[in-house]
């Protein structure tokens, strides 16, 4: 059986009797029309599962499955958006889900990474950061910083510094985080954000957790 | 005020404008003529007259009365505290437009302490917003009251350009915000608009490019809610946000 997350640049596709999880971009999906899937939770999923999950409430069912703390909170920070939970006593307490301002931040930082050809884990963080309001906002910074002089993996990392930022606030600048989503496998992300708190990340299938509920 | 030849017109509002004035504007170009709510999205093409990055609601009202031009014997627009300044400034293009604009300013002393028979009544949400909106024009109490409810959920804000956002809530919503304050007669009294139940969960919405934002937001933070904001029509991830509150709230 198939189950998967459509995000809007990323999907994630896991096969429930082997476990093994398939990511594919999202571009590939569109282009393969035989892909159908029992549930399904994200943008690009809608027209092709049986039953769809809304992402919020897939990403609170699994971050319940994966985390055992009594209160915690999740942010997942997607391509195009950024989804936050407040946990207390196991029940959710706030939840946010960011879709105009701050939107597709993490798809202009991919954008940007493959035009810079920068490495990510290799990449420090800088102390600087770009107020990114949103993706293309962000990225006209991000040109401006470029065409005055500062390195292109130093206006990166300081594009990334902004969204950390932001995503900080939007969590309410809790004292520790879990993180689910791509951004847990950028290091340098991981390392600017624990200057403001601490990070544990989830890894990038947390919703599918979610979408077991339902098989 | 010129009454004559407006056989087949209309008398175009905005906002909560004064009953008096409303009623004098009515007496003086004809009572039987219909009224129009220009804060209403009805489908008027776009008239240009204002930037596209603004509040939609303004925007209807400028091109609702682009469009009907002619037919609009006189527009009541509301311009104070009780509206916005965008209303104030909407009302100065409809007087550019060679329109018969009369404002309104609605006064603490018109206050009224009606009861809130919709905003705390069971019912589907979009009839009863309907239903409040209509009070402006006609206030008498209804003859198909619903019965009264302990919410479950909270609504708070102003009629949203698109309806479809309304659909989502239980029918055991209740009303708050500037939509309460027009059931209530008091469309600018700021502490029952920012008056709230803090012990359910409450949906803050607000047009984008709204200054009504600002209280959305911290309201949203105060009381544990959501703020939601839509420019023009609702999509699926404002949709799936307030489904996914409702529910796991």
């Amino acid at each position: 059986m198939l189950i998967a997350d459509c995000g809007s640049t990323w999907t994630k596709i896991l096969e429930t009797a082997t476990g093994e999880v398939e990511i594919i971009s999202t571009r590939e999906l569109v282009r393969r029309g035989d892909l159908f899937f029992e549930v399904a939770t994200g943008h690009s999923g809608k027209n092709r599962c049986g039953i769809y999950r809304n992402e919020l409430i897939a990403l609170a069912q699994g971050s319940l499955a994966l985390v055992g703390d009594e209160d915690f909170s999740v942010v997942d920070v997607g391509g195009r958006d950024v989804k936050f939970i407040r946990f207390a006593g196991r029940k959710v307490k706030k939840l946010d889900w960011n879709l105009a301002c701050g939107s597709s931040t993490g798809a202009t930082i991919e954008l940007l990474g493959n035009y810079y050809e920068v490495d990510f884990d290799g990449l420090p963080p800088s102390g600087r950061w770009i107020n990114v309001t949103c993706g293309v906002f962000g990225m006209e910074k991000v040109l401006e910083h470029v065409s005055t002089g500062t390195p292109p993996e130093e206006a990166v990392a300081m594009f990334l510094h902004g969204m950390v930022r932001n995503v900080f606030d939007f969590s309410g600048r809790p004292e520790h985080l879990y993180l689910s989503g791509g951004f847990c496998e950028n290091e340098c992300f991981l390392k600017t954000m624990e200057k403001y708190c601490g990070v544990t990340p989830l890894g990038r299938t947390v919703p599918l957790e979610g979408l077991k509920d339902d098989i | 005020m010129s009454m004559t030849g407006n056989q087949g017109k209309l008398i175009g509002y905005f906002g909560f404008p004064r009953r008096r004035l409303l009623g004098e504007v009515r007496e003086c170009f004809g009572t039987g003529l219909p009224l129009v709510d220009l804060d209403v999205a009805a489908g008027a093409p776009d008239s240009g007259l204002l930037p596209r990055a603004t509040c939609r609601i303004i925007s209807n009202i400028v091109d609702n009365a682009a469009q009907l031009g002619g037919r609009l014997a006189a527009v009541v627009a509301a311009v104070g505290e009780d509206k916005c300044d965008r209303g104030r400034h909407a009302a100065w293009i409809l007087k550019g437009m060679g329109l018969e604009v009369f404002e309104s300013r609605f006064p603490e002393d018109e206050f009224e302490d009606r009861p809130l028979v919709w905003s705390t009544g069971r019912g589907r949400l979009p009839h009863r917003v309907d239903r409040i909106m209509e009070t402006i024009v006609d206030p008498s109490p209804p003859a198909d009251p619903p019965a009264a409810c302990e919410p479950t959920h909270g609504f708070w804000g102003v009629p949203p350009n698109d309806f479809r956002l309304l659909e989502l809530f239980p029918e055991t919503t209740h009303i708050y915000g500037w939509i309460r304050c027009v059931e209530a007669g008091r469309p600018s009294d700021l502490d029952l608009e920012c008056m709230v139940d803090d012990s359910i969960p409450t949906v803050f919405f607000h047009q984008s490019f709204c200054a009504k934002q600002d209280l959305a937001h911290n309201l949203a933070e105060k009381y544990g809610g959501i703020a939601v904001d839509c420019h023009q029509e609702i999509n699926d991830s404002i949709l799936a946000k307030v489904e996914a509150f409702i529910r796991l709230s």
